[in-house]
Protein backbone atom coordinates (compact mmCIF):
# COMPACT_ATOMS: atom_id res chain seq x y z
CA UNK A 1 0.00 0.00 0.00
CA UNK A 2 1.74 3.50 -1.03
CA UNK A 3 1.09 6.83 0.50
CA UNK A 4 -1.59 7.71 -2.25
CA UNK A 5 -3.37 5.25 -1.59
CA UNK A 6 -3.65 6.14 2.35
CA UNK A 7 -5.00 9.37 1.91
CA UNK A 8 -7.06 8.33 -0.24
CA UNK A 9 -9.02 5.21 1.98
CA UNK A 10 -8.68 7.01 5.32
CA UNK A 11 -12.59 7.64 6.59
CA UNK A 12 -12.95 10.69 8.06
CA UNK A 13 -13.94 10.41 12.17
CA UNK A 14 -17.86 9.79 11.68
CA UNK A 15 -18.53 11.57 15.45
CA UNK A 16 -16.69 14.91 14.05
CA UNK A 17 -19.46 17.37 14.18
CA UNK A 18 -17.44 18.90 10.74
CA UNK A 19 -17.82 15.76 9.08
CA UNK A 20 -21.85 15.61 10.31
CA UNK A 21 -22.16 18.94 8.80
CA UNK A 22 -19.99 17.84 5.63
CA UNK A 23 -22.03 15.11 5.07
CA UNK A 24 -25.24 16.82 5.17
CA UNK A 25 -24.60 19.11 2.83
CA UNK A 26 -23.20 16.49 0.36
CA UNK A 27 -26.53 14.48 0.79
CA UNK A 28 -28.30 17.43 0.21
CA UNK A 29 -26.20 18.28 -3.22
CA UNK A 30 -27.62 14.80 -4.41
CA UNK A 31 -23.55 13.50 -4.39
CA UNK A 32 -24.05 15.56 -7.34
CA UNK A 33 -20.28 15.76 -8.89
CA UNK A 34 -20.71 19.14 -10.14
CA UNK A 35 -22.10 20.66 -6.87
CA UNK A 36 -18.06 20.57 -5.97
CA UNK A 37 -17.69 24.10 -5.35
CA UNK A 38 -20.19 24.49 -3.22
CA UNK A 39 -19.44 21.55 -1.05
CA UNK A 40 -15.85 23.01 -0.59
CA UNK A 41 -16.92 26.31 0.56
CA UNK A 42 -19.19 24.19 3.29
CA UNK A 43 -15.94 22.40 3.90
CA UNK A 44 -13.42 25.30 3.91
CA UNK A 45 -16.18 27.46 6.31
CA UNK A 46 -16.32 24.34 8.96
CA UNK A 47 -12.65 23.22 8.92
CA UNK A 48 -11.06 26.84 8.38
CA UNK A 49 -9.21 25.12 5.51
CA UNK A 50 -9.33 22.00 3.27
CA UNK A 51 -6.90 19.10 4.56
CA UNK A 52 -6.37 16.54 2.41
CA UNK A 53 -8.17 13.84 4.18
CA UNK A 54 -11.30 16.00 3.43
CA UNK A 55 -10.57 16.45 -0.43
CA UNK A 56 -10.38 12.85 -0.68
CA UNK A 57 -13.31 12.30 1.52
CA UNK A 58 -15.67 14.40 -0.83
CA UNK A 59 -14.02 13.22 -4.01
CA UNK A 60 -14.75 9.70 -2.97
CA UNK A 61 -18.39 10.79 -2.01
CA UNK A 62 -19.00 12.74 -5.22
CA UNK A 63 -16.94 10.36 -7.52
CA UNK A 64 -14.78 12.75 -8.79
CA UNK A 65 -10.95 12.16 -9.97
CA UNK A 66 -8.37 13.53 -7.32
CA UNK A 67 -6.51 15.74 -9.20
CA UNK A 68 -10.07 17.17 -10.52
CA UNK A 69 -10.71 18.11 -6.78
CA UNK A 70 -7.14 19.51 -6.01
CA UNK A 71 -7.16 21.41 -9.38
CA UNK A 72 -10.46 23.46 -8.53
CA UNK A 73 -9.02 23.79 -5.06
CA UNK A 74 -6.02 25.31 -6.10
CA UNK A 75 -7.84 27.89 -8.71
CA UNK A 76 -9.83 29.60 -6.43
CA UNK A 77 -7.89 31.84 -3.58
CA UNK A 78 -11.17 31.40 -1.52
CA UNK A 79 -10.11 27.78 -1.21
CA UNK A 80 -6.62 27.07 0.87
CA UNK A 81 -4.76 23.97 1.27
CA UNK A 82 -2.95 25.19 4.89
CA UNK A 83 -4.98 26.09 8.06
CA UNK A 84 -4.85 30.18 7.92
CA UNK A 85 -5.26 29.91 12.03
CA UNK A 86 -7.51 29.55 14.52
CA UNK A 87 -8.16 33.52 14.61
CA UNK A 88 -7.33 35.85 11.80
CA UNK A 89 -6.40 39.27 11.37
CA UNK A 90 -7.21 41.14 7.94
CA UNK A 91 -5.35 44.26 7.53
CA UNK A 92 -6.79 46.00 4.66
CA UNK A 93 -4.13 47.73 2.19
CA UNK A 94 -6.00 49.66 0.01
CA UNK A 95 -5.46 53.08 -0.67
CA UNK A 96 -7.55 55.08 2.05
CA UNK A 97 -6.02 52.39 4.33
CA UNK A 98 -2.95 52.94 3.35
CA UNK A 99 -2.53 56.70 3.45
CA UNK A 100 -4.22 56.34 7.22
CA UNK A 101 -1.15 54.24 8.00
CA UNK A 102 -2.03 50.12 7.31
CA UNK A 103 1.57 49.77 6.80
CA UNK A 104 2.35 51.09 10.43
CA UNK A 105 -0.52 48.22 11.80
CA UNK A 106 1.51 45.58 9.78
CA UNK A 107 4.67 46.66 11.61
CA UNK A 108 3.50 46.60 14.34
CA UNK A 109 2.11 43.56 14.46
CA UNK A 110 5.23 42.28 12.82
CA UNK A 111 6.84 43.61 15.99
CA UNK A 112 4.75 41.97 18.07
CA UNK A 113 3.98 38.44 16.89
CA UNK A 114 7.13 38.29 14.16
CA UNK A 115 4.07 37.68 11.57
CA UNK A 116 4.52 38.76 8.20
CA UNK A 117 1.12 38.68 5.66
CA UNK A 118 0.53 35.29 4.92
CA UNK A 119 1.97 33.81 8.24
CA UNK A 120 0.57 31.61 10.68
CA UNK A 121 2.00 31.98 14.21
CA UNK A 122 3.48 28.73 15.62
CA UNK A 123 0.82 27.60 17.61
CA UNK A 124 -1.56 27.76 14.72
CA UNK A 125 -3.46 30.64 17.04
CA UNK A 126 -3.18 33.62 14.85
CA UNK A 127 -3.20 34.14 11.33
CA UNK A 128 -2.08 37.48 9.63
CA UNK A 129 -3.50 38.37 5.83
CA UNK A 130 -3.77 41.72 3.90
CA UNK A 131 -6.78 42.68 1.26
CA UNK A 132 -6.15 44.90 -1.48
CA UNK A 133 -9.67 46.53 -0.13
CA UNK A 134 -12.55 45.54 2.15
CA UNK A 135 -14.75 48.35 0.51
CA UNK A 136 -15.02 49.85 3.86
CA UNK A 137 -12.44 53.27 3.26
CA UNK A 138 -14.94 55.58 5.21
CA UNK A 139 -13.69 53.08 7.93
CA UNK A 140 -9.65 53.50 6.85
CA UNK A 141 -7.77 52.13 8.35
CA UNK A 142 -9.50 49.07 8.52
CA UNK A 143 -8.74 45.74 10.27
CA UNK A 144 -10.83 42.79 10.14
CA UNK A 145 -10.47 40.48 13.32
CA UNK A 146 -11.95 36.90 12.90
CA UNK A 147 -15.12 38.63 10.63
CA UNK A 148 -15.50 41.66 13.11
CA UNK A 149 -14.40 44.76 11.23
CA UNK A 150 -12.25 47.21 13.48
CA UNK A 151 -12.94 50.91 11.58
CA UNK A 152 -10.73 54.33 12.19
CA UNK A 153 -8.12 51.82 13.98
CA UNK A 154 -5.02 52.31 15.53
CA UNK A 155 -1.81 50.37 16.04
CA UNK A 156 -2.41 49.57 20.03
CA UNK A 157 -5.83 48.74 19.44
CA UNK A 158 -5.06 46.55 17.40
CA UNK A 159 -2.66 44.21 19.19
CA UNK A 160 -5.17 45.04 22.41
CA UNK A 161 -8.02 43.03 20.46
CA UNK A 162 -5.95 40.35 18.78
CA UNK A 163 -4.42 39.46 22.69
CA UNK A 164 -8.09 39.39 23.92
CA UNK A 165 -9.22 36.99 21.00
CA UNK A 166 -5.95 34.88 21.70
CA UNK A 167 -6.48 34.94 25.05
CA UNK A 168 -2.65 36.11 26.11
CA UNK A 169 -0.95 39.16 27.22
CA UNK B 1 -25.34 16.58 -45.93
CA UNK B 2 -25.10 20.30 -46.69
CA UNK B 3 -22.39 22.34 -48.49
CA UNK B 4 -20.78 25.60 -48.18
CA UNK B 5 -18.07 27.45 -49.66
CA UNK B 6 -15.24 28.86 -47.45
CA UNK B 7 -12.15 31.12 -48.91
CA UNK B 8 -9.29 30.15 -47.55
CA UNK B 9 -5.64 32.45 -49.00
CA UNK B 10 -7.88 33.25 -51.73
CA UNK B 11 -9.06 29.56 -52.54
CA UNK B 12 -12.44 28.44 -52.39
CA UNK B 13 -12.88 25.70 -50.61
CA UNK B 14 -16.06 23.39 -50.63
CA UNK B 15 -17.17 21.63 -47.14
CA UNK B 16 -19.24 20.73 -44.59
CA UNK B 17 -20.74 22.97 -41.69
CA UNK B 18 -19.64 21.93 -38.12
CA UNK B 19 -16.28 20.99 -39.26
CA UNK B 20 -13.87 23.06 -37.75
CA UNK B 21 -11.55 25.43 -39.64
CA UNK B 22 -8.31 23.75 -38.69
CA UNK B 23 -10.43 20.37 -39.97
CA UNK B 24 -10.87 22.18 -43.77
CA UNK B 25 -7.39 24.02 -43.58
CA UNK B 26 -5.68 20.32 -42.78
CA UNK B 27 -8.34 18.31 -45.14
CA UNK B 28 -6.82 20.59 -47.89
CA UNK B 29 -2.90 21.26 -47.55
CA UNK B 30 -3.35 23.98 -45.75
CA UNK B 31 -0.59 24.02 -43.27
CA UNK B 32 -1.56 26.06 -40.22
CA UNK B 33 0.97 25.30 -36.72
CA UNK B 34 -0.96 23.64 -33.53
CA UNK B 35 0.64 22.34 -30.35
CA UNK B 36 -2.12 21.59 -28.23
CA UNK B 37 -4.16 20.25 -30.68
CA UNK B 38 -4.13 16.42 -30.56
CA UNK B 39 -6.56 14.29 -33.13
CA UNK B 40 -9.04 12.02 -31.12
CA UNK B 41 -9.27 14.07 -28.03
CA UNK B 42 -11.25 17.32 -27.52
CA UNK B 43 -10.08 20.77 -28.86
CA UNK B 44 -9.41 23.78 -26.42
CA UNK B 45 -7.77 26.24 -27.87
CA UNK B 46 -4.62 26.68 -25.14
CA UNK B 47 -2.17 27.40 -27.70
CA UNK B 48 -3.10 30.28 -29.01
CA UNK B 49 -0.49 29.26 -32.40
CA UNK B 50 -3.59 28.17 -34.56
CA UNK B 51 -4.96 31.84 -34.60
CA UNK B 52 -6.19 32.93 -38.20
CA UNK B 53 -7.56 35.99 -39.52
CA UNK B 54 -11.35 35.68 -40.63
CA UNK B 55 -12.95 39.01 -42.74
CA UNK B 56 -15.18 41.02 -40.60
CA UNK B 57 -14.04 39.71 -37.05
CA UNK B 58 -11.27 42.33 -35.90
CA UNK B 59 -9.99 39.69 -33.41
CA UNK B 60 -7.90 36.51 -34.07
CA UNK B 61 -10.15 33.03 -33.48
CA UNK B 62 -8.40 29.72 -32.64
CA UNK B 63 -8.71 27.88 -35.70
CA UNK B 64 -9.02 24.21 -33.67
CA UNK B 65 -12.11 25.89 -31.88
CA UNK B 66 -13.77 27.91 -34.41
CA UNK B 67 -16.75 26.08 -36.62
CA UNK B 68 -16.31 27.27 -40.41
CA UNK B 69 -19.63 28.93 -41.51
CA UNK B 70 -20.74 29.82 -44.85
CA UNK B 71 -18.91 32.73 -46.97
CA UNK B 72 -16.26 33.11 -44.50
CA UNK B 73 -13.32 34.43 -45.06
CA UNK B 74 -10.17 32.93 -43.97
CA UNK B 75 -6.60 34.18 -44.09
CA UNK B 76 -3.83 31.71 -42.73
CA UNK B 77 -0.65 33.57 -43.95
CA UNK B 78 -0.39 36.94 -43.04
CA UNK B 79 2.50 38.92 -41.66
CA UNK B 80 0.09 39.79 -38.67
CA UNK B 81 0.01 35.97 -37.63
CA UNK B 82 3.07 35.16 -38.62
CA UNK B 83 4.26 37.71 -36.11
CA UNK B 84 2.09 35.91 -33.61
CA UNK B 85 2.94 32.87 -34.10
CA UNK B 86 6.60 33.95 -33.74
CA UNK B 87 5.37 35.86 -30.26
CA UNK B 88 4.00 32.64 -28.60
CA UNK B 89 7.21 30.16 -29.66
CA UNK B 90 9.36 32.23 -28.29
CA UNK B 91 7.03 32.44 -25.22
CA UNK B 92 7.07 28.74 -24.63
CA UNK B 93 10.75 28.61 -24.90
CA UNK B 94 11.21 31.20 -22.11
CA UNK B 95 8.24 29.75 -19.61
CA UNK B 96 10.07 26.90 -18.89
CA UNK B 97 13.50 25.44 -18.77
CA UNK B 98 13.88 23.81 -22.09
CA UNK B 99 17.32 22.83 -23.23
CA UNK B 100 17.18 20.57 -26.03
CA UNK B 101 20.92 19.48 -26.24
CA UNK B 102 19.92 17.34 -23.04
CA UNK B 103 16.66 16.27 -23.87
CA UNK B 104 15.41 12.72 -24.59
CA UNK B 105 13.27 14.37 -27.45
CA UNK B 106 15.96 16.19 -29.41
CA UNK B 107 15.17 15.54 -32.66
CA UNK B 108 12.03 14.41 -32.28
CA UNK B 109 9.80 16.91 -30.26
CA UNK B 110 7.34 19.17 -32.06
CA UNK B 111 8.08 22.37 -29.71
CA UNK B 112 11.45 21.82 -31.37
CA UNK B 113 9.90 21.79 -35.46
CA UNK B 114 8.05 24.67 -34.52
CA UNK B 115 10.86 26.76 -33.30
CA UNK B 116 12.26 25.65 -36.99
CA UNK B 117 9.31 26.45 -38.48
CA UNK B 118 8.24 29.52 -37.35
CA UNK B 119 12.49 30.83 -38.10
CA UNK B 120 12.99 31.16 -34.49
CA UNK B 121 16.46 32.61 -34.22
CA UNK B 122 17.01 34.41 -30.90
CA UNK B 123 14.49 34.95 -28.25
CA UNK B 124 13.18 38.53 -27.20
CA UNK B 125 11.74 37.82 -23.70
CA UNK B 126 14.02 37.25 -20.57
CA UNK B 127 13.58 33.70 -19.48
CA UNK B 128 11.67 32.94 -16.30
CA UNK B 129 13.92 29.93 -15.31
CA UNK B 130 11.32 28.39 -12.91
CA UNK B 131 11.93 26.05 -10.51
CA UNK B 132 10.73 22.73 -11.49
CA UNK B 133 10.46 19.15 -10.60
CA UNK B 134 11.73 16.15 -12.26
CA UNK B 135 9.22 13.16 -10.81
CA UNK B 136 10.47 9.66 -11.85
CA UNK B 137 8.42 8.00 -9.02
CA UNK B 138 6.47 5.83 -11.37
CA UNK B 139 8.21 2.80 -12.35
CA UNK B 140 8.20 3.09 -15.73
CA UNK B 141 7.65 6.97 -16.76
CA UNK B 142 9.15 10.11 -16.13
CA UNK B 143 7.42 13.35 -16.30
CA UNK B 144 9.72 16.62 -16.21
CA UNK B 145 8.14 19.92 -15.43
CA UNK B 146 10.46 21.70 -16.71
CA UNK B 147 9.84 20.86 -20.27
CA UNK B 148 6.01 21.08 -20.30
CA UNK B 149 4.34 23.20 -22.57
CA UNK B 150 1.30 23.32 -20.42
CA UNK B 151 -0.60 22.08 -23.77
CA UNK B 152 -2.85 19.57 -21.37
CA UNK B 153 -2.92 16.56 -24.00
CA UNK B 154 -2.30 14.63 -21.45
CA UNK B 155 -5.14 15.22 -18.97
CA UNK B 156 -7.20 15.39 -22.11
CA UNK B 157 -6.07 11.26 -23.13
CA UNK B 158 -5.96 10.59 -19.31
CA UNK B 159 -9.73 11.74 -19.11
CA UNK B 160 -11.34 10.86 -22.60
CA UNK B 161 -9.11 8.14 -23.72
CA UNK B 162 -8.13 5.52 -20.53
CA UNK B 163 -10.97 7.76 -18.53
CA UNK B 164 -8.53 7.69 -15.56
CA UNK B 165 -8.32 11.29 -15.54
CA UNK B 166 -4.85 10.69 -13.19
CA UNK B 167 -4.00 13.97 -15.00
CA UNK B 168 -5.33 18.08 -14.02
CA UNK B 169 -3.72 21.12 -13.95
CA UNK B 170 -3.21 23.03 -10.52
CA UNK B 171 -2.35 26.69 -9.71
CA UNK B 172 -3.01 29.65 -12.17
CA UNK B 173 -0.45 31.72 -14.09
CA UNK B 174 2.97 31.15 -13.96
CA UNK B 175 2.35 28.75 -11.06
CA UNK B 176 0.62 26.14 -13.28
CA UNK B 177 1.37 22.33 -13.13
CA UNK B 178 0.35 19.42 -14.36
CA UNK B 179 -0.31 17.30 -11.65
CA UNK B 180 -1.02 13.64 -10.75
CA UNK B 181 -4.30 12.82 -7.81
CA UNK B 182 -3.56 15.53 -4.89
CA UNK B 183 -0.42 16.83 -6.14
CA UNK B 184 1.72 13.31 -5.23
CA UNK B 185 4.12 11.48 -6.90
CA UNK B 186 3.07 9.94 -10.38
CA UNK B 187 3.79 6.75 -8.85
CA UNK B 188 1.78 6.64 -5.47
CA UNK B 189 -0.96 8.06 -7.65
CA UNK B 190 -4.33 5.54 -7.49
CA UNK B 191 -5.81 6.43 -10.63
CA UNK B 192 -3.17 5.64 -12.91
CA UNK B 193 -3.35 2.69 -15.28
CA UNK B 194 -0.01 2.85 -16.58
CA UNK B 195 -1.31 2.85 -19.77
CA UNK B 196 1.38 5.52 -21.28
CA UNK B 197 -0.78 7.21 -23.32
CA UNK B 198 0.09 10.39 -22.00
CA UNK B 199 3.89 9.62 -22.84
CA UNK B 200 2.60 9.67 -26.44
CA UNK B 201 0.36 12.80 -26.47
CA UNK B 202 3.00 14.77 -25.12
CA UNK B 203 4.63 16.60 -27.58
CA UNK B 204 8.09 17.46 -25.87
CA UNK B 205 10.34 15.60 -23.86
CA UNK B 206 8.14 16.29 -20.46
CA UNK B 207 7.09 12.96 -20.44
CA UNK B 208 8.77 9.62 -21.43
CA UNK B 209 9.60 6.15 -20.43
CA UNK B 210 12.46 4.93 -18.59
CA UNK B 211 14.36 2.89 -20.83
CA UNK B 212 14.96 5.62 -23.53
CA UNK B 213 18.56 7.25 -23.93
CA UNK B 214 18.85 10.91 -25.01
CA UNK B 215 17.42 11.71 -28.43
CA UNK B 216 15.72 7.97 -28.62
CA UNK B 217 12.34 8.99 -27.97
CA UNK B 218 10.07 7.74 -30.48
CA UNK B 219 6.67 9.41 -30.05
CA UNK B 220 3.86 8.41 -31.81
CA UNK B 221 0.93 11.10 -31.02
CA UNK B 222 -0.84 9.22 -33.81
CA UNK B 223 -1.91 6.34 -32.05
CA UNK B 224 -4.06 8.27 -30.04
CA UNK B 225 -6.34 8.80 -32.84
CA UNK B 226 -6.19 5.54 -34.38
CA UNK B 227 -7.56 4.39 -31.27
CA UNK B 228 -10.34 6.31 -30.70
CA UNK B 229 -11.12 5.71 -34.44
CA UNK B 230 -10.58 1.37 -33.99
CA UNK B 231 -13.26 1.63 -30.85
CA UNK B 232 -15.81 2.97 -32.82
CA UNK B 233 -16.14 0.74 -35.67
CA UNK B 234 -18.32 -1.86 -35.23
CA UNK B 235 -17.19 -5.87 -35.70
Amino acid sequence: MNAGFTTLSTELPKTDPRVKLLNARIKKEHYRPDALIEILHTAQNAYGYLPLPVLAHIARSLNLPPSRVYSTVTFYHFFSLKSKGEHTCLVCTGTACYVKGAQKILDEIERQFNLQPGQVSADNQLGVAVARCIGACGLAPAVVIDDEVQGKTEPAAVIEKIHSKTGKP
Amino acid sequence: MTTITIQVNGKQLATEPDKTILEVCRANDIEILTMCHLKGVMDVGACRLCLVEIEGINKLLSACTTKVAANMVIRTDTERIKKYQRITTELFFAERNHVCSVCVANGKCELQQLGYKVGMDHIRYPFLYPKCELDSSHAWYVIDHNRCIMCTRCVRVCNEVEGAHNWDVMNRGTQVRVISDFNSPWGESVTCTSCGKCVHACPTGAIWPKAIVQGQLEKKPGIINELVEKRKMKL
